[in-house]
């Protein structure tokens, strides 16, 4: 009874609280007044309580033991009655008698309704976005500097993981597969401001974007190429096409009539490089020479990587006079550029222009012809051949 | 009269709450509003020459972090296990739900509710390998709501 007392208390001092008397058999004895707004009528003495309260249909026999066992048994909480939230506690009394205590709890249940409705609703947005981004063609990861905190199921599945704990086990660092100087993600999407970069996975060719989420986080896009007949004529190294894409060009433009020029270049000494240095070193050499070009060339003029460290460049202008100043000032720019470790580069440059009758390889031989002659006269020079 | 009480199980945003709704009072709101704790819904019922009234129990959904109170399952006859035909995950769910019922009382009758149904197409509803006591319901169109109720009161009744 101490208990009991100690509640009905409480249920004096404050609405809280509302009980209704039960026996042995479940028929109410008697009720207080504040029943009535929970189950829509005053129970009377003698009425079958299951009437008032279904919700303890199913556990009679249970209720019923704690006549028997004489302690509180019976506990439910968080019923919807009537626009309120209660729990209900059957208690024993006495030897004939239980108390079912409703105990109003709808201020902190409405509470915690609008937490799990914000919960569950952004849950739904969630589960909805992952289907958005598992649904993209293109591999999708978020990293923070160091590790990929979200991936897509393209991604996923492409390194052969289940989720992404398996992935951040894998200790993926895609960012050494495109330079192995680069020490992190947020590395990774510094370099990748100064132009795209392609990365070779397996027998797959993707490139690589990124773009800033907020501060600590960056979303990288990889997208497969490979599967397109142009870009299958990709050098990995470089991201260059090959020559084969520019022998297409070349000949629509020829077939066009088009005017322009065909540059072959060869970096200077580049074996000297790969052999005092290493070929990591001549790697990086060939990746920011092609960087350094690339910025100070027009988007539609093209520049490919013909093998080696020799490279063409298509060049769409008005006159052989106006291609030499350009290339000449690209000779210029390379031989004063600062490079990483070997300091000093230097490349000739052999041109030829479009003339009636060309073809691929008359344009081809004739640039040819001017580079060895610029090799042959001391390198780092621009020459230029008519005939 | 037989009273029997039964309980609407599933993830949350399945549409427990919308099925009930619309197996008592016909009706049908769109607006999703999480369901907390339990309400209980009587619905009297004439099955097989037996006055029944079922007590359905519409429990908050489960989610990772918030498991349905074990004192919610006592004295249950049966069970609706509904999940989201549109949802995957929640259809993956059906499993586990099931076997928390069963785990309280191994006698309880159960179907299974592939709610939602007005949203898939001709096709994926054919792709559907539905056991049986397994039915494709919309609280939205009405479809198949009042057989998954009157099942579950004849199986529990058997």
């Amino acid at each position: 009874m101490r208990n009991v007392q100690i509640i009905l208390n409480a249920i004096l001092s404050k609405n809280i609280f509302e009980y209704i008397l039960v026996d042995r058999k479940l028929h109410v004895i008697s009720a207080s007044q504040g029943v009535r707004k929970y189950v829509n009528a005053m129970p009377k003495e003698g009425d079958d309580v299951l009437e008032y309260l279904p919700e303890l249909v199913g556990n009679e026999e249970e209720i019923k033991q704690i006549f028997v066992e004489k302690y509180c048994l019976y506990t439910l909480e968080s019923v919807y009655k009537n626009n309120d939230y209660v729990n209900i506690s059957v208690e024993y009394c006495d030897q004939n008698t239980a108390i079912i205590l409703l105990h109003n709890i709808t201020a902190i249940t409405r509470a915690q309704q609008n937490l799990l409705q914000y919960s569950n609703e952004s849950t739904l947005l969630y589960n909805t976005l992952q289907k958005v981004v598992d649904s993209q063609n293109t591999m999708l990861f978020v990293t923070n500097a160091e590790k990929i905190e979200f991936a897509n199921k393209k991604f996923l599945n492409f390194f052969h993981a289940e989720n992404i704990e398996e992935i951040q086990k894998k200790e993926l660092k895609l960012y050494q597969k495109l330079d192995a100087s680069l020490q992190n993600y947020r590395e990774l999407f510094v370099s990748l401001k100064e132009g795209e970069k392609y990365l070779k996975l397996g027998k797959d060719i993707f490139i690589v974007q990124a773009t800033q989420i907020e501060a600590a986080h960056t979303l990288f896009t990889l997208t497969k190429i490979t599967d397109f007949p142009h870009e299958m004529q990709l050098d990995p190294l470089t991201g260059l096409y090959r020559k084969d894409y520019l022998n297409e060009m070349v000949e629509k433009s020829l077939q066009e009539k088009r005017n322009f020029a065909l540059v072959v270049m060869d970096l200077d000494n580049f074996k000297q490089i790969n052999d005092t240095y290493g070929h990591l070193t001549g790697d990086k050499v060939l990746k920011a020479f092609v960087m350094l070009l690339k910025q100070h060339i027009r988007k539609t003029d093209l520049l490919v990587r013909w093998g080696g460290d020799e490279f063409l460049l298509f060049l769409e202008d008005g006159s052989p006079e106006n291609a030499i100043l350009k290339i000449e000032n690209i000779r210029k720019l390379i031989d004063e550029y600062h490079f990483e470790t070997i300091d000093h580069l230097s490349c000739s440059f052999g041109l030829s222009y479009t003339k009636e009758n060309d073809s691929v390889d008359s344009l081809l031989q004739r640039a040819d012809k001017a580079l060895y002659e610029a090799k042959i006269k001391g390198k780092n020079k621009v020459l230029f051949k008519e005939e | 009269m037989i009273r029997k009480k039964i309980l609407m199980l599933g993830d949350f945003a399945v549409g427990k709450t919308s099925l009930v709704r619309h197996y008592i009072d016909n009706t049908f709101d769109d607006v999703y509003l999480t369901t907390i704790g339990v309400k209980v819904s009587k619905k009297m019922l004439a099955v097989n020459h037996v006055e029944l009234e079922l007590l359905i129990w519409d429990i908050e959904g489960e989610t990772p972090s918030k498991k349905i109170p074990k004192a919610y399952f006592k004295g249950a006859s049966g069970a609706i296990i509904v999940c989201d035909a549109s949802r995957k995950e929640t259809v993956e769910g059906i499993r586990e739900h099931i076997g928390d019922l069963l785990a309280f009382n191994r006698e309880a009758k159960y179907v299974i509710a592939y709610n939602k149904s007005d949203l898939l197409s001709a096709q994926q509803k054919e792709t559907l390998s539905l056991s049986e006591n397994t039915f494709l319901t919309s609280a939205k169109d009405g479809s198949q709501i009042d057989i998954l109720f009157t099942t579950l009161a004849k199986e529990i009744l058997l």
